[in-house]
This record gives C-alpha cells, sequence and structure tokens, in this order.
C-alpha cells in the first residue's frame, strides 16, 4: 500500500479555521496542476464506557476511538493512542460493540472532502465535520506517494512535495499552514511497511493536535 | 445469526466418524487447532455483564489468525421449540493481533481459555455447514498452550454449525437437522447444553465404517 501522511491544518494563534480555507486548498490542488477524481469521506468515532456506577471509575481509557477509512471500507480500526494501540478488524465489529453494550459512540465526525492526482500523487483535502452538523471543525489532507509502501524511503519524496504544497499555498495568504505530526510508527507495534493501521493512526493523533490546538469554530 | 448443534462421541469412535464426514461431505477435512479466550467485562463496566470470545487459529501461515466472536442469546418460543437446532444470535469478526491487549485495556478480564485441537469440514449442503470434531484442552497455566490437556479424556465434541439469517433460519435449520441425522449412527447431535450422551451403538457402526476401508457411499 502506497505511503500516505495525514496533515492537518492549524490555523495561527487568533485565527479559526473556515470553509474559506477548505476551498482556498482546493483550488491549491488545482492551481498546481491537480486533476479532482471524486469525493471521499471517513468517519471517526470516540467511545465512552459505560458504567453502572458513574461514582466507581475503573481504570479505563479515555482515548479509545475507531475509524472508517475512505480506502477500507470492509474494515473498522480502533485506537488507543495513550496505550499505544492499533486494531484492524472487519466492519463487524462496530455491531459485536453495540451487542457488547460497554463502549458507546458519544462523538462521531465525518472527514470529507475531494481528491486529486498530481503526478505520482494522490492528494485529499477535506474538512472535520461532527455528524449531523455542518459546523467545520478542522481540514486533514492526506497525501499519498502512490510508488513506495515504505514509510522511510518515501520519506524524503514527502517532505518534499509537502515543501512545494506550503510554496504554493502561501501565496493565498491564508492564516495558518498544514501540520505533519511526526509519529513513532514502532510504538504501535507498526514496521516499515505501509498499512490501512499507519492511516489509522495518523488520524487519532492528528485528531489529538486539533483538539488541543484548534479554536471553537464559527459556522462556515 | 447461526444455527447450531452438538454431541460427544467417544475419542475411540472419532477415525470412522471421520470417514463417514469425509463420504458426505465430499471436500478435504482442515486442520482443526483453535486457542479460544473467554474474557468477561470488569465489574461495573457496561449497562450489563458482557462476554466475548477471541479465537486465535494457530494453523495458519504465516502466522495465526484471530477472529472475535460474540455469541448472543438463542431464539426462544414455541416456534424455537418446534426447531431442533439452536438459532442463535452470532457475530463474526477478524482482527489483527493485538484485539486481546485492545480488549484487555478496554476493561475485558480473561475468564477461561481452552484449546480446541481436532478437525473440520466445510461444505454446502443446502446450507454453509461446517462440522467441527476436537478435543477440548485446558490450560493449567494462562496461555500455556504447548501444555493442555483435555477437559474429558477419552471423548471429543463434535459441533455443526451454519450461518443463517432472519429470513433464511429456517431452511437453514432444516438443512442442518438433514445432515445430523446422516450421523446418527456414531454421534446424537442437539442443541447446546441439552446432553444426551453418547449414541450407544457407535461401536457397531464405527466397526462398520472401518472394516469397510471408508469407501463406503452414502
Amino acid at each position: 500500500m502506497p505511503v500516505k501522511w495525514v496533515l492537518y491544518w492549524q490555523p495561527n494563534q487568533g485565527s479559526t479555521v473556515s470553509t474559506q480555507i477548505l476551498n482556498e486548498a482546493a483550488q491549491c490542488a488545482e492551481s498546481i496542476n491537480g486533476v479532482k477524481e471524486g469525493r471521499w469521506k471517513a468517519t471517526l468515532n470516540y467511545y465512552k464506557p459505560m458504567l453502572r456506577d458513574q461514582s466507581n471509575h475503573p481504570d479505563l481509557p479515555r482515548d479509545f476511538l475507531g475509524i472508517s477509512l475512505a480506502d477500507q471500507p470492509s474494515k473498522y480500526y480502533f485506537i488507543i493512542r495513550s496505550q499505544r494501540i492499533v486494531v484492524e478488524a472487519d466492519a463487524s465489529i462496530q455491531l459485536i460493540m453495540e451487542k457488547l453494550q460497554s463502549y458507546k459512540s458519544k462523538v462521531s465526525l465525518y472527514f470529507d472532502g475531494f481528491q486529486y492526482q498530481l503526478g505520482d500523487f494522490r492528494l485529499r483535502v477535506g474538512r472535520v465535520v461532527p455528524v449531523h452538523s455542518e459546523s467545520i471543525r478542522g481540514i486533514v489532507m492526506e497525501v499519498e506517494y502512490l510508488p513506495i509502501s515504505s514509510v522511510e524511503k518515501a520519506r524524503k519524496v514527502m517532505e518534499e512535495f509537502v515543501e512545494i504544497w506550503h510554496e504554493a499555498l502561501s501565496k493565498r495568504s491564508l492564516s495558518g499552514k498544514f501540520v505533519n505530526t511526526e509519529l513513532n510508527f514502532g510504538e504501535f507495534g507498526l514496521g516499515d511497511h505501509y498499512t490501512p493501521q499507519h492511516t489509522g493512526v495518523q488520524y487519532a493523533i492528528v485528531m489529538a493536535h486539533m483538539i488541543a490546538t484548534v479554536q471553537p469554530v464559527v459556522r462556515g | 445469526m447461526e444455527c447450531v448443534v452438538q454431541g460427544i462421541i467417544e475419542t475411540q469412535h472419532v477415525e470412522a466418524l471421520e470417514i463417514l464426514l469425509q463420504g458426505l461431505c465430499g471436500v478435504q477435512r482442515e486442520r482443526l487447532r483453535v486457542h479460544e479466550l473467554t474474557l468477561k467485562s470488569v465489574p461495573n463496566l457496561g449497562v450489563v455483564s458482557s462476554e466475548v470470545r477471541l479465537l486465535c487459529d494457530l494453523d495458519q501461515q504465516p502466522e495465526p489468525t484471530w477472529t472475535v466472536k460474540h455469541v448472543g442469546g438463542a431464539m426462544r418460543g414455541a416456534g424455537a421449540d418446534q426447531i431442533s437446532v439452536m438459532v442463535r444470535t452470532m457475530i463474526e469478526s477478524k482482527v489483527s493481533k493485538n484485539a486481546l491487549r485492545m480488549f484487555y485495556s478496554l476493561g475485558y478480564k480473561l475468564d477461561h481459555e481452552l484449546l480446541k485441537v481436532g478437525f473440520a469440514f466445510h461444505f454446502q449442503r443446502n446450507a454453509h455447514i461446517s462440522v467441527s470434531v476436537s478435543s477440548v484442552n485446558k490450560m493449567p497455566k494462562i496461555h500455556a498452550i504447548d501444555e493442555a490437556v483435555p477437559v474429558t479424556p477419552g471423548m471429543q465434541i463434535v459441533v455443526v454449525t451454519a450461518p443463517a439469517t432472519p429470513e433464511n433460519y429456517s431452511e437453514v435449520a432444516a438443512a442442518v437437522s438433514s445432515f445430523c441425522e446422516f450421523l446418527a449412527p456414531l454421534v446424537h447431535l442437539s442443541k447446546p447444553f441439552i446432553s444426551t450422551g453418547v449414541v450407544p451403538t457407535a461401536a457397531a457402526a464405527a466397526a462398520s465404517l472401518m472394516s469397510d476401508g471408508g469407501g463406503t457411499t452414502l
């Protein structure tokens, strides 16, 4: 599977994320000869433990999330970032979780937007919105380098692409930038050969950073 | 959802049963070596206490594969009583090898574990039917599969299952029931938790199958 980086939009201090930035990013992709290929969508669920006695709180993770990726419609990925755990499962695992009734999905988010082909790169730019809401909470960007599956081998060419992207986007005078989170896949038991589990982990890290650094949004 | 029946057979008759199944199923048998871990939620976790099974297929190459399984309650009522097989909810999902660690982190503890060793046949006969014949083994120490010993020496368990849906479970149940009649000379199959013991004439049936060299056409 090709190596993918997942970046997120980090607004400058005092700025907010908005649909305008998403539109600018999309136009930027087209301006560097990106060919629009269609839409993409992913879904992320934050799970919370269900406790019979609220006063008695066993030591349970607060960062348990599940994600359904656009590239893997029959699969589902669980990540517990604090424990460095990532699990790939069939999509039917969601039914099992419902039957167990030990954890419930309390917050669900969609990632959706457009996909572009740029030579050997595939770019996806998308907004982050809560389910049943149109309020944009963030913007993510996936950069995929199709010829290479090795995380290390792809690093240099990915860095160069991101540099070109930053340069192209800087001409639009937006107050913020796309940020790549450096993470050690090895801590999650993942190797150099890229897999959808690597993508799941990146989304978990990106969401953690987004929650910590992005200000609450204005509509639109 | 699945239809399921099970029964017990003396180990000495398993070879005869295998010959019978080979003739009936028309497929190659598959080795079965599954480490089954049953996990239960810690106190206070969940609306109700919950249980989940993790199955590790030790015979897969290049490395063992894992499945998570949730078995639900059996269908009840007059309709269920009239069906000779158990119909129950069952959901499975393949998972990557970290699943056990994940469930431990989520507040699930190991309740018990078993090692099932034997063989299975998977075939199509008006339904997708699976028959497994295995010894059930317990471990003296946690996860010590190499030291597993039979729970009931001299006896093995036969399980027949077939996936079903709310729309077709009657037909699937009939297919399973019909198939089980062929096994009646050697093993009596019934709903789980309703024990009927071994077949008293199994020895004679086994002798007949074995002396025939396995060439009996059924």
